[in-house]
Formats: structure tokens, sequence, C-alpha cells
């Protein structure tokens, strides 16, 4: 018993550890920005990769998004005769919640994890320590423009996964349920603000989550034990902790911005 | 190496190029950009006795038309009248001065918005003047209060006492749920409780103290606030001299009408036993059973 107590006490001062670490990781990220500009070419490198790699899964993803959402809403709509709500509401729940969240959940898996996995592969294989001795700062060359590539990247992604979205929702609304195409226009631009919902729920959400996605990738890869099982798990704490950073910060951020 | 690197920075020009195009998408095809983005307008006041739902940047329409937005929505300390300002499209400068704005809601129970219709005056507003002639938002609620005689604000509630009621049927009502007279909250719903013995339902009242001069033979209904509000006791005030006291029963009352007992009156001429009227109502005077 009492060593359980000590393990959970362990567990938590580890816990903490990590965030703090990664606190000051950030720090270190942040002063490194102005060092990394010489290496911008890295950073549109990483952009391609994360960003436009990741296109198909998130249109894709975005597509079925949509065209499931208004199969659901169009059946409870018709309960109360709203059905010609459901594009406005395809909309609204897409932009402020899904979008970004989702969008932050498949960048996690798909860029999130292979940063991990890389960096960390790096360390294991010491090619951050032989930058070192060659004068290159791992910091400015291997972690910033991960870091800023996933910021980048992010908002970009998201608001083709709402795009995409929207469109798979007018197709299965539109074109297979019937519903009149100017009323799904015209209810979806007369209850959509420009300002709260896309600034604040596209744009500003989707910025947080680029942040703290690539944040804890490029942490976790830095902070990996140099085995190949260390890079297992740091790739699969990568998603973890992205997943919980995610849906916490979500609620943070609908509770300060809504 | 070269060539590797510029084809990828071609690809990510792309994609960044994609994703702007994609975020236009959204803010000029699905929002309504015409709520941010105004060209040159002027601002004109009005004051309504009652804004009901009216939010800032409801959209201001003549003739059903959009000429502008509501800036702002402010109550002065010390007045009973809402000051709204409207900001309108400079175009639509030729404004009665006697024109009449007025509260709308479009559809039944959708946002609401203002519509102003012309007057006949010569003179037209301009910037910073004033629409006097206003009508405030009709309430769905004043107007069912109109025929059910409901139907008001709540109010803040001090010290209670407690009058019992028994109803054949309470409907949804709920523990908590208002207590009117003549429209305005004095008190709540403290319980609800079926009579085993009766078969009925008991519903204890709690009364806010400064409504003690309620007569004896008053009556309680149970009403619906709106088409499909909450439900709520309407107490009608009658003729006694006494007054109600703590832990009186009010022996008048009126049972929940429910919405579809309601509509089966229309439909069949008010023959109110029929219970299941609002399915049959169409054939019912036709052959019955034939359908």
């Amino acid at each position: 018993m009492n060593q359980r107590i000590s393990q959970d006490k362990n567990v938590v001062i580890q816990s903490l550890t990590q965030i703090g670490n990664c606190g000051l990781f950030l720090l270190t990220l942040l002063v490194a920005v102005p060092r990394s500009l010489r290496y911008i070419r890295e950073t549109i490198r990483q952009l391609w990769f994360v960003g436009a790699m990741s296109l198909t899964i998130i249109m894709v993803c975005g597509l079925f998004v949509g065209m499931v959402l208004m199969l659901q809403l169009y059946h409870v709509l018709s309960i109360f005769g709203g059905t010609s709500a459901s594009g406005m509401v395809v909309a609204l729940s897409v932009y402020r919640e899904l979008g970004p969240v989702v969008t932050a959940l498949l960048f996690a898996g798909r860029a999130g994890t292979s940063i991990t996995a890389e960096i960390g592969l790096m360390r294991a294989t010491d090619q951050i320590d032989a930058m070192e001795l060659m004068a290159v700062d791992p910091i400015a060359y291997v972690a910033t423009p991960r870091f800023l590539a996933g910021l980048i990247a992010m908002p970009l992604l998201t608001c083709v996964f709402c795009a995409m979205a929207i469109l798979g929702g007018h197709l299965v609304g539109v074109t297979w349920l019937g519903i009149d195409n100017g009323t799904f226009w015209s209810n979806m631009t007369a209850q959509v603000d420009l300002h709260t919902d896309i600034v604040n729920g596209v744009l500003l959400k989707s910025l947080a989550f680029g942040a703290v996605v690539s944040l804890i990738a490029v942490f976790q890869g830095f902070a990996t034990p140099p085995t190949s099982e260390g890079v297992a798990r740091a790739t699969t704490r990568t998603v973890v902790a992205s997943s919980i950073a995610i849906l916490a910060l979500d609620f943070v951020l609908t509770a300060f911005l809504m | 190496m070269s060539q590797q690197r510029s084809s990828y920075a071609v690809g990510t020009g792309l994609f960044i190029v994609f994703g702007f195009a994609a975020l236009a998408y959204l803010a000029t095809q699905t929002t309504s950009i015409a709520n941010v983005h105004q060209g040159a307008s002027y601002t004109v006041d009005a004051h309504f006795a009652n804004i009901g739902q009216l939010k800032d940047r409801a959209p201001v329409k003549i003739a059903g038309v959009r000429v502008g937005q509501v800036q702002s929505i402010s109550l002065e300390p010390g007045q009973e009248v809402a000051d709204v300002k409207l900001s309108i499209d400079k175009r639509y400068d030729r404004i009665p001065l006697d024109s009449v704005a007025t509260i709308f809601t479009s559809g039944l129970l959708g946002d609401q918005y203002i519509g102003i219709e012309y007057g006949s005056s010569k003179k037209t507003v301009t910037d910073g003047g004033t629409l006097a002639l206003t009508k405030p938002a009709q309430q769905l609620e004043d107007m069912l209060g109109k025929f059910f005689g409901a139907g008001g604000v709540a109010d803040n509630l001090g010290g209670t006492y407690t009058v019992w009621a028994r109803f054949t049927n309470v409907g949804s009502l709920s523990v908590g749920a208002p207590v009117k007279m003549a429209g305005v909250a004095i008190g709540s719903v403290q319980s609800i409780q079926a009579d085993p013995v009766k078969l009925d339902a008991k519903v204890t009242l709690a009364i806010d103290k400064r409504y003690n001069q309620i007569p004896d033979d008053s009556s309680a209904a149970v009403f619906t606030s709106g088409l499909i509000g909450t439900q709520f006791v309407a107490i009608q005030p009658g003729g006694s001299p006494d007054a109600l006291k703590n832990g009186d029963e009010m022996i008048l009352t009126q049972s929940a009408m429910q919405l579809e007992d309601l509509i089966g009156k229309f439909l069949v001429n008010g023959s109110s036993s029929d219970s299941k009227a609002a399915g049959n109502g169409k054939s019912s005077d036709t052959t019955p059973g034939k359908h």
C-alpha cells in the first residue's frame, strides 16, 4: 500500500517535471526563432512535409465529417421540421469545434508522431550530438523549424478541413437529402459570423492547437531516451499528450472565446 | 540538391495558397460578410419600450430588405426605455422622419430584427436623428397572454408563504416553475405530489410575502409560456374580501391545457370530450372509421 502511494507520488512528480521541462523547452524554442531564420529553407521543407503532405488525409476526413454530420442533423432536425437549418448547424459546429479539434487530432497522428520519431532517431543515432560538434545549433536547425512549420500549417489545414466539411454537408444535404440549395447557403450565411466563428473559432483555436501539438512533438523527440524502445514510447506519448492537451485546451478556449 | 529544394518550395507555396484560398472561401461564401463589413453609414436613434431578444448587429430592414444593422443597445439609468442605435447604409438616406421602427421576429421562433415602415413626412432623418415612432417587440408570451391571461417576467423573491391546490392534470409543470399573477412572477412551485387517495396532483405554491392580499376564492391555472415554453401556475384573483393565508387550499383550479387538446377543440368545433380529436380531426366530420 505504502509502495503504491509512493508510486502514485512518483507519477505526479514525473508529470509535473515533464510539464515544467516542456515549458522551458518552449522558451528555448522561442529564443531560437531569430537564429533559425538562417535555416528558412529547412522550415519550408518541414512545412511541405507536415502541411502539404497532410492535405490528403485532412481533405478526406473533412469531407466525411461534414457528410456524417449532415446525415445525423437531418434526421434529428426533421423531427422538429427544421431541416432547412441543418446547413447552418453543420457550419457552426464545424467552425467552432469539430474543424479545429479533429484537424489537430489528425495532425498529431500524422505529423506529430513523425516529428517525434525523426528527432528521437536523430538522438538515438547521435546526429544531434554531431550537429553540436559541427557548431550547428540543433534547436535552431531541428526543433524550431518543425515547431514553426506546425504553427503555420495547422490553421491552413483547418481551413481546408472546414471547407471540405461544408462541401461534404452540401453533398449529402442538397444532393442526396434534397434540402433546397438556396436555403442551405442563406441560412448558413445568416448565422455564421466572421469574427466569432471564423476568426475566433477556426483561426485562433487552430493556431493554439498547432502550437501545442508541435511543441509536444518536438519536445518528446528531444526528451527521447536514445534507444529503439525509447523512440517507440516517445511517439506514443506524443499522441496521448497531444490528444489530452487539445481537448482540454479546446474547453478552455471555448469558455474564453465564446 | 537545389532542384530538390525548389520543388519543396513550390509545393509548400501551393499548400499555403491553397490554405488561404480555403480560408477566403469560408469567409466569403459561408459568413454574413455584411454583418462586419459596412460601407458608409449613418446612425439613427430609436427608443423601445421592450427590445425582446434583439441583439447587437441584428439586421435593420425596410420592406424586408436589409439596409443596416443594430449598432448598440443600451438602457440609460433612470429611464424605462431602451436606447437602440441603428447604423443604416448611406444609400438609404431618405427615410421619412415619421417612419415607424418596429421589432419583428423572423418566423415563429427566429431571430429578431428591426423593420422600418415608411411614414409620409417630407422631412427625412439625418445622422444622429431619432425615430420617434416605435413599436416594441411583441413577446409571444404577451400575445398568448392576451388569450390566456398570463405572461410576464420573473421577479426577485423575498420571504414566502405557502398555499396548495389540487389539479387533475399538471401537464409538464415542474418544481421551481414560476407562479404568476397578472403575468408577474410572485412565487414558485415548491412541490408536486400525487395524492394516493384522491388520485390527483397536489401542488404546493410558495408565494412572496408581499402579495398577501390575494382573495381566497382566487383560482389557480397551469399555463404554458409561449408555444413550446415551460409551464407555470397563473393565479386569477377572485372577489372575496378574505385573503389567502399560509397553508390554505386554493379550491378553484384549472388543469394544464394540452396543446393537443386545444388544437383538437378547434378542429372538431369544441367537442372537448373527444381526447383523440387531434388525430381524428380531419375525418371526424365525414364518415368516422372509413379512413
